[in-house]
């Protein structure tokens, strides 16, 4: 989160300014990626870079704090992850070939870090076993940041419905835990 | 009885609303049964790798590509582009008013219901018909009508044909009749071409009047609607002269 700077901030990238628009990338991206690899799990860069596009088109006409700023980027993200989800159930298409995992580009060589993405990993993993709209829930509380009355407004619930659950992701994700011994 | 190991997780008590939501909170003073679910939301939050920030290039390029023209050269593009329209829009109202008015007037003119000054100017311009006026009396400086002397004008009207170089009758044969008739009649040239110049301006045949005869006086109560500059312009026997008209009478 940004805090204080954030709405020097958009209205410098509103102005134009590339380096206030990167640091708003940088702070978001990561996380909307995050939230994209559990609701769609292998489209993550391309929802985010569409996600991005219209963010930008509408960047200037934009008007908020930085719940508001997130939750319009989340909920694009969203809305735009739904779109693909209604694609592919209209054309399914089957992979060639998959990528071995280790044939991915390896760029980061500190072994603190990898261990870090690692468990960010895991992490994603075990949210993505939980039920659809629990995950959701976690995600957009945790990794976006966003208080329970814009994840409602942003999943079209009550802010009782999300605060449900939430408190089942937790105990369900507290059992799973418990259930595996996974420690991160 | 076999030993079935339980999860402390399993009884739902164990975890607490409060509990849940210093979890959500980022709160790491939780429960120890939840402290493996607090590693897990931190790590889902944890710094962003490279990976996560490679498409920056990207957002940046499609940033500079929507957004990234300056407020000011863009606010005054559009200003610019603003003016642009919004003069050409006054532009097009003004001349739409001033097509409006010119044609207005144009029609008032045609139609002979202009202030006589300017229905005069609209005559001289743009050959509309000539201006109204009240009745002229005899002018002063004519002398008392005698028989013959009026004769002249009593044709005027009679023997009308239009004659000339222009194309409009008002302006053709002003005054020539009876300048003529004033010149071959009694030689009264002078109010002649008055009573000429104030008559309705339809052209007259020279010399077709009887000499001796009263006159009708036509010509004398004409309605002055002929424009005097035209008039006296082509009242004048020199200036028609110089045109070539035959009906002219050649100097001697």
């Amino acid at each position: 989160m940004i805090n204080e700077e954030f709405a020097s901030l958009l209205a410098a990238a509103q102005g134009g300014s590339e380096a206030a628009f990167s640091r708003l990338w940088r702070d978001v991206n990561p996380a909307l990626l995050r939230y994209l690899r559990v609701i769609a799990p292998g489209a993550e860069e391309d929802l985010a870079a569409e996600t991005w596009v219209q963010v930008v088109r509408g960047l200037r006409s934009f008007r908020g704090d930085e719940q508001a700023w997130r939750a319009w980027l989340f909920t694009t993200a969203r809305r735009r992850a739904i779109d693909l989800a209604r694609h592919r159930s209209r054309r399914p298409e089957a992979p060639l070939d998959d990528v071995a995992v280790a044939q991915l580009p390896r760029t980061e060589d500190s072994a603190e870090v990898a261990l870090e993405h690692l468990s960010t990993a895991a992490a994603i993993a075990l949210v993505s076993g939980l039920p659809r709209l629990q995950a959701e829930v976690i995600l957009l509380r945790v990794v976006a940041g966003l208080d329970t009355e814009s994840v409602a407004r942003l999943l079209t619930k009550s802010p009782g419905a999300v605060r449900v659950a939430a408190h089942r992701g937790l105990r369900r994700l507290a059992q799973l835990t418990a259930d595996t011994g996974v420690t991160l | 009885m076999p030993n079935i190991p339980q999860s402390p997780l399993q009884d739902g008590s164990a975890v607490t609303d409060a509990d849940l939501v210093a979890l959500l909170a980022g709160k790491l003073d939780v429960a120890p049964g939840l402290l493996p679910v607090a590693d897990v939301l931190a790590a889902l939050s944890a710094r962003p790798s490279l990976g996560e920030l490679a498409g920056e290039a990207r957002a940046l390029a499609e940033f500079r590509r929507r957004a990234g023209v300056p407020v000011s050269r863009r606010h005054a593009r559009r200003s610019t582009a603003g003016l642009t329209s919004r003069l050409s829009a006054k532009a097009a109202a003004g001349a739409a008013a001033a097509m409006l008015v010119l044609g207005g007037a144009a029609t008032a003119a045609f139609a002979n219901m202009l202030p006589a000054p300017i229905q005069r100017l609209a005559h001289d311009v743009i050959g509309a018909p000539g201006a109204p006026s009240a009745p002229q009396p005899v002018p002063a400086r004519g002398k008392p009508t005698a028989p013959g002397q009026l004769a002249s004008h009593g044709t005027h009207k009679s023997n009308a044909k239009p004659h000339g170089t222009s194309r409009h009758p008002n302006r053709h044969g002003h005054g020539q009749p009876g300048t003529n008739q004033g010149q071959q009649g009694n030689g009264e040239g002078q109010q002649g071409t008055g009573q000429g110049q104030q008559g309705r301006g339809q052209p007259g045949q020279p010399g077709a009047g009887q000499p001796g005869q009263p006159g009708t006086g036509q010509g004398r109560q004409g309605n002055g609607r002929g424009n005097p500059h035209a008039m006296r312009q082509y009242g004048d026997p020199h200036f028609l002269w110089q045109l070539g008209d035959p009906h002219v009478p050649q100097r001697r």
